[in-house]
């Protein structure tokens, strides 16, 4: 009887493990992917530019995406192959190196010596992922560039060491802070009750000093740096308000007292201005003389949770016209031709962000990039506009902002078209009701990249991007003269 | 004993990988099915009876990125907006052929044509043919043109298009063409090459 019980007791362990399993067996195939927490980022900064990645938990360690840390620096050529992966980089002007992985196993090789990583190399969706902490060893064997690293905050300055900034107080007539800068910069400016904030998104830099500094002062009494997530952020703090201005163009900012608020009833003006108020002042934007120039802003398409199309289940759209866009502007650069990027990680934007965005960035000229698995080659579209002749309720005056713009958007999309003839590359050219072209009040185009060929996967080939991005290039640069510069 | 207790282990984990794999297939099933129900409620046939008269369709074809005017005769509903409803679903058909020339998503279809004030067409689509349609600028713009000029081409007084799905507006067709406006039949024919 006792045997028994026993036994049953036994079956009944038995049974709850097998139901585990097969919970498990059974989520495994009916749970779509969770959705990860919001995930943190690496900010690079390189002398072209500024960029972030992604920086992903896997194994219990961060990890990054290796082309997604290369890409914007140079040209880079990934190819999976089942669980081996081999990537070769090539720098502007540079020689190619190579690196080569294996999915699940932490030794690999890495500009031609044998390479040890810290955790196993992850292959998924033909990706390859490297622990966070050889990021900067990787940088330097194979982009061959020199690093400093921030772990803390994950800021990364790769080709040229961090901006140093000074920090002097003067005491003239009034005590005024002078934070200068080795170059200009555009930090997004709060203030409140005693402080002004500076956070800097875009530039690498560091206090040439202590991180925080006191100074005996009866207005300004110190100045706080801190960097986290990313994000380099300076806290000047003081007995009464306090206000910005830019001077030596964008190269120092002046922190001083923030004048007096106007008197309610009208008075003449005080000649000594004093700051005795409570009332926080807004800092003044930059104030620099703007001259026209010609900008290209690219746009590529989609980004964050909108993949856009899937070209194949492990190519998503969204990170071939990111990949796109940065060859467009490398290709740009090589003729002179200043180009900024709508967004440079895998960010998601609205429409009506991107139009606000392009609108408020005045380009020369916009271009907005994606691709499709529809059709073969080169498809360059400008804005299908609403009729004029339509009643206004039909169309807000927002939809038309593209029609003062048609013939010159009309000509880019001809010259563009010129050279991938030349090329030799298939093509149409097109009109179309796309989204944001027509809120666009600059002239605008939208090139789609489809496969040239019946190899799909090609469309992410270096050599297939190369050809597109030199197109577009010569494209634009061959209608420059066209192409009013405009005034930021 | 132990022996045994194993053996009943092994067992259990074996039906336990085969319930699994029976899920999996479930849901494959069910997908298939959704797709299969959808398509079959497509190709409902106009009423057989009443005189067959000429359409025109304007299908798109991916390849070149142009519409082809194809002229074929049909047995049609004698009231306008289901008469327009009947073409159009007619071209939606041709899409979801294997062989199509401008694959749409599975089980797209038109809802409803409501003709408003003479000139202006309201179509409403159901939710595949939205969320189901390929992703791209060319695709998405051949759809809407295809829509339009065959309208156009089969009732010449509708010269506005507006296209719905569900019922609802919708910021695009499938993240590219912009479905908030209302497209003039006049202006879409530049959108396309015409292939005679
Ligand atoms: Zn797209």
């Amino acid at each position: 009887m006792s045997l028994f019980r026993r036994t049953s007791r036994r079956y009944l362990v038995v049974l709850a493990v097998a139901a585990v399993i097969a919970t498990a067996f059974v989520q495994r195939h009916l749970v779509v992917h969770a959705q990860p927490s919001e995930p943190s980022q690496l900010t690079v900064y390189s002398p072209q530019t500024t960029y972030s990645v992604p920086v992903l938990e896997k194994n219990g360690q961060p990890y990054v995406g290796l082309v997604e840390l290369l890409e914007p620096l140079g040209t880079v050529d990934a190819r999976p192959d089942g669980k081996k992966y081999k990537l070769r980089y090539t720098p502007p002007g540079g020689k190619p190196r190579e690196a080569q992985f294996t999915e699940g196993k932490d030794k690999g090789k890495l500009a031609g010596n044998g390479y040890k990583l810290p955790g196993n190399f992850i292959l998924q969706s033909g990706r390859g992922y490297i622990p966070l902490a050889v990021v900067p060893d990787v940088m330097l064997r194979l982009a061959t560039l020199e690093v400093e690293y921030h772990p803390a905050s994950r800021r990364l300055f790769a080709g040229n060491p961090p901006e140093r900034f000074t920090l002097e107080l003067r005491k003239d007539t009034t005590s005024r802070l002078f934070i200068s800068f080795p170059a200009a910069v555009n930090p997004s400016i709060s203030t409140e009750a005693g402080h002004v904030h500076f956070t800097f998104r875009r530039e690498p830099v560091i206090p040439a000093g202590a991180d925080s500094v006191k100074f005996s002062d009866p207005l300004i009494t110190g100045a706080t740096f801190s960097e986290q997530a990313g994000v380099a952020e300076l806290d000047v703090l003081g007995t009464a308000p306090l206000m910005a201005n830019f001077a030596d163009g964008g190269k120092t900012i002046i922190v001083a007292a923030a004048p007096a608020p106007p008197p309610p009833v009208a008075q003449a003006p005080e000649p000594s201005a004093q700051a005795p108020s409570n009332v926080p002042v807004p800092a003044p934007p930059p104030q620099k003389p703007s001259t026209p120039r010609f900008l290209v802003l690219i746009d590529p398409a989609h980004g964050g949770t909108d993949v856009g199309a899937a070209i194949t289940p492990s190519l998503a759209e969204k990170d071939i016209v990111l990949a796109l866009a940065r060859r467009v502007q490398r290709e740009l650069a090589n003729r002179g031709i200043a180009a900024s990027l709508l967004r440079n990680s895998d960010v998601a934007l609205s429409l009506d962000q991107r139009a606000v965005a392009v609108n408020a960035a005045r380009p020369a000229l916009y271009v907005a990039l994606h691709a499709a698995n529809t059709g073969r080659g080169v498809h360059v579209f400008t804005s299908l506009l609403p009729a004029a002749n339509l009643s206004r309720q039909d169309f807000l005056p927002w939809d038309t902002a593209q029609s003062a713009f048609i013939d010159l958007s009309g000509s880019v999309a001809g010259s563009v078209a010129a050279e991938l003839e030349a090329r030799k590359m298939p093509y149409t050219t097109l009109v179309a009701p796309l989204r944001p072209l027509n809120n666009v009040a600059a002239p605008a185009i939208a090139i789609e990249i489809a496969p040239a060929t019946d190899k799909v996967e090609e469309i992410a080939s270096a050599s297939y991007e190369e050809q597109v991005a030199q197109s577009i290039a010569a494209g634009i640069a061959a209608i420059r003269g066209k192409l009013p510069e405009v005034r930021p | 004993m132990t022996r045994r207790i194993l053996l009943v282990f092994a067992a259990l984990v074996i039906i336990a990988i085969g319930l699994a794999f029976y899920a999996l297939q479930l849901r494959r099933k069910v997908a298939r099915d959704e797709q299969l129900a959808a398509q079959q409620q497509i190709a409902i046939a106009p009423p057989a009876n009443g005189p067959s008269t000429p359409v025109t369709l304007y299908v798109a074809s991916d390849n070149n990125g142009a519409l082809t005017k194809t002229e074929m005769n049909a047995v049609l509903p004698a009231e306008r907006s289901e008469r327009d409803r009947s073409i159009l679903r007619g071209l939606l058909e041709l899409y979801l052929q294997p062989q199509t020339s401008h694959p749409i998503g599975a089980g797209a279809d038109i809802r409803d044509v409501y003709v408003m004030g003479d000139d202006t067409a309201i179509v409403d689509t159901n939710s595949a043919f939205a969320d189901a349609h390929p992703s791209g600028v060319l695709a998405e713009e051949l759809t809407v043109a295809s829509i339009v000029t065959t309208l156009n081409a089969n009732d010449a007084r509708i010269a506005k298009v507006k296209i719905l799905v569900n019922g609802q507006e919708r910021e695009t067709l499938a993240g590219h063409a912009d479905l908030r406006r209302f497209y003039l039949a006049s202006n879409v024919g530049q959108a396309t090459k015409d292939v005679p």
